[in-house]
């Protein structure tokens, strides 16, 4: 797979617009301390109060400045995404090749888990175990991370599989390559853009499951989140508070899942040959 | 055979997790198991009672018999919020989330491929493109928010579907007016859940098609002179279903745990609202029996997939 992800990237729309917005978030994020004019879990002002220029969003139902927390909110979902797709791409990296390249009985053993693991439906394990361990943002990355590497692991191992067979890899064998020597040089390298399509959607599931999780109730209510904004608000919502209250967060999360899902559409039809074409949609 | 040892080992996972986490957790087990509703109802004979039905003093190994013993008997434990044993409030819950989640999942599948085929057909005209970006757009809206939306438009500010619930409480409906009031309350919460899955069989049945019209069948189709839209329904669009279904039979077993989300903003009282008032009452048996009933209906749909595979595609026959 030799193409230029650059180009390919450039030529879609979907992804131009994905990465403008992502890097938007993400300089919103980084810099969130120094943008937000109040902290966002102190109380400012009275409950309730309207949009005005001193609380440009209002404030909530107990005296928070909304626009802070809506800044704040895009560093738990960006941090949460990446840090968890981070890490179950790794996970699942290490897993899929060494299943490939070891093979035998330690390749069937962890195939075997790996299919009993995407059978099991990962929402209710995580919400059973965030009931039981109420984690916070740390534990939160972690439980979702060791739940979201078994899907790619098995695509991973499928592609190290064929990598395997091919001309330079077993040359490599024959000037006495090893295993280790072989999957950093030889295979991980070819692997980059399946990685790549894991790591995206990886992003986009994790921060996905954090706002679902929020919402629900069971994260760490110190944790400032766009899913909690719009668990909280939903309560009020009979007065008409969710007009900057609810929808902001809510529009906020989907802008990002879907720049996020616009950069994995133009990566998913640079990748397969029988997508590409022409007209490049 | 693979795919039953496989189901067995996931089911078996299930079964470790809701045994030890409850068990693994510091302070009272009992306490951990049974939630704070338990502890107000709680005499000593009680809780002698049920230290001795879980094999609480006894080591680790003999407790997971004791579980196991219990579940083989339909005894997947009791809850002291519902005041009744967990598997027939799970299982009461139960046909309202198979009702929601079968008529989205019908509906998305439907439209996505209609839309799917026409879109892929037309691949890079102005009326694809849009199509592809709306759904795009759309598909990234977490189906909570969604269904928030369409609550406030069409439940507050229009008011023309109820807010909540499955059914009008105590009208008395039956026959005609009684399925009326559940399709009236079935709309907004299927409209959020078909929208939420529309997008992914929409994008696959585009892709597949993409792919489907490079085969020299459909020059051959065009030469015999077919019409337009036989060839693109009859001789692509057919050949294109294959993955889609096979996607949707996967959702299948998503289905029990695919609505928790918009349930719970419609109160709409499947498994997935059933979750949030165990968790808001700290009800653990009852999060462990929807974990339960969850995974066995995933095994159950994915054997039905694979039962059914064969049928849908010859090659697989021919293969074995």
């Amino acid at each position: 797979m030799h193409i230029n992800l650059k180009q390919e990237v450039r030529r879609s729309d979907f992804a131009v617009f994905g990465i403008i917005t992502l890097v938007l978030l993400l300089i919103l994020a980084v810099f969130g301390p120094l943008l937000t004019p109040y902290e966002p879990l102190k109380q400012t002002s009275f409950p309730f109060e309207l949009p005005s220029f001193t609380h440009w969003l209002g404030t909530n139902h107990v005296g928070q400045d909304i626009l802070s927390q809506l800044i704040y909110g895009a560093r738990t979902s960006l941090l949460v995404g990446f840090s968890v797709a981070v890490l179950a791409t790794i996970l699942s990296a290490i897993i899929g090749t060494s299943a490939a390249l070891i093979g035998g009985l330690y390749d069937k053993i962890v195939m075997r888990i790996v299919d009993a693991l995407i059978v099991i439906p990962a929402i209710i394990v995580i919400i059973l175990v965030a009931a039981y361990l109420k984690p916070n943002l740390l534990v939160l990355i972690l439980l979702l991370a060791l739940l979201g590497w078994q899907g790619g692991a098995r695509t991973i191992r499928a592609q190290a599989l064929s990598l395997k067979e091919m001309g330079h890899i077993s040359a490599a064998r024959s000037f006495g390559a090893s295993n280790l020597y072989i999957t950093f040089r030889h295979i991980l390298p070819d692997l980059v853009p399946i990685l790549l399509m894991g790591f995206i959607y990886g992003i986009r599931r994790a921060i996905f499951m954090e706002a679902g999780l929020a919402f629900l109730g069971v994260a760490d209510p110190m944790t400032v989140s766009w899913g909690m904004m719009i668990h909280e608000a939903l309560d009020f919502s009979y007065l008409n508070v969710w007009r900057w209250w609810l929808i902001p967060p809510g529009v906020a999360l989907s802008l990002t899942i879907i720049s996020v899902t616009g950069i994995g559409h133009a990566l998913e039809g640079a990748l397969d040959p029988r997508l590409r074409s022409e007209a490049n949609a | 055979m693979r795919n039953v040892v496989t189901y067995i080992i996931a089911f078996l996972l299930i079964l470790a997790l809701n045994f030890l986490l409850p068990r693994m957790l510091p302070g009272d087990p009992l306490m951990a198991i049974y939630g704070n509703e338990a502890l107000i109802a709680m005499t000593p004979e009680l809780e002698a009672h049920l230290v001795e039905r879980f094999a609480l003093d006894q080591p680790l190994w003999q407790q997971f018999g004791a579980y196991l013993a219990a579940l083989v008997q339909g005894d997947a434990g009791y809850s002291y919020y519902y005041n009744s044993p967990v598997l027939s409030v799970v299982l009461g819950r139960l046909p309202w989330t198979l009702l929601l989640v079968g008529t989205a999942l019908i509906l998305s599948t439907l439209l996505g491929i209609v839309l799917g085929i026409e879109s892929g057909w037309r691949r890079g005209t102005r009326r694809d493109k849009s199509l592809l970006a709306g759904l795009m757009a759309v598909s990234g809206f977490p189906d909570f928010f969604l269904g928030i939306l369409l609550l406030i438009g069409f439940g507050m500010t229009l008011g023309i579907f109820p807010l909540s619930g499955a059914i009008t409480p105590y009208s008395g409906l039956s026959g005609a007016p009684l399925v009326l009031d559940v399709l009236h309350h079935l709309f907004l919460p299927a409209t959020a859940l078909t929208l939420g899955y529309l997008g992914a069989s929409y994008l696959l049945t585009r892709n597949t098609m993409i792919t489907v019209l490079k085969n020299p069948y459909m020059l051959v189709a065009r030469a015999k002179g077919l019409h337009d839209r036989k060839i693109r329904y009859r001789h692509a669009g057919r050949n294109a279903l294959l993955p889609v279904i096979t996607r949707t039979g996967i959702q299948l077993g998503r289905m029990v745990t695919g609505a928790i989300f918009v349930e719970i903003v419609f109160a709409y009282p499947g498994l997935g609202y059933l979750t949030y008032e165990a968790l808001l009452a700290r009800d653990y048996p009852i999060l462990q029996g929807v974990l339960l009933i969850a995974a066995v209906s995933v095994l159950i749909a994915n054997f039905l997939v694979d039962l059914s595979y064969p049928r849908l595609d010859p090659r697989i026959r021919y293969a074995h």
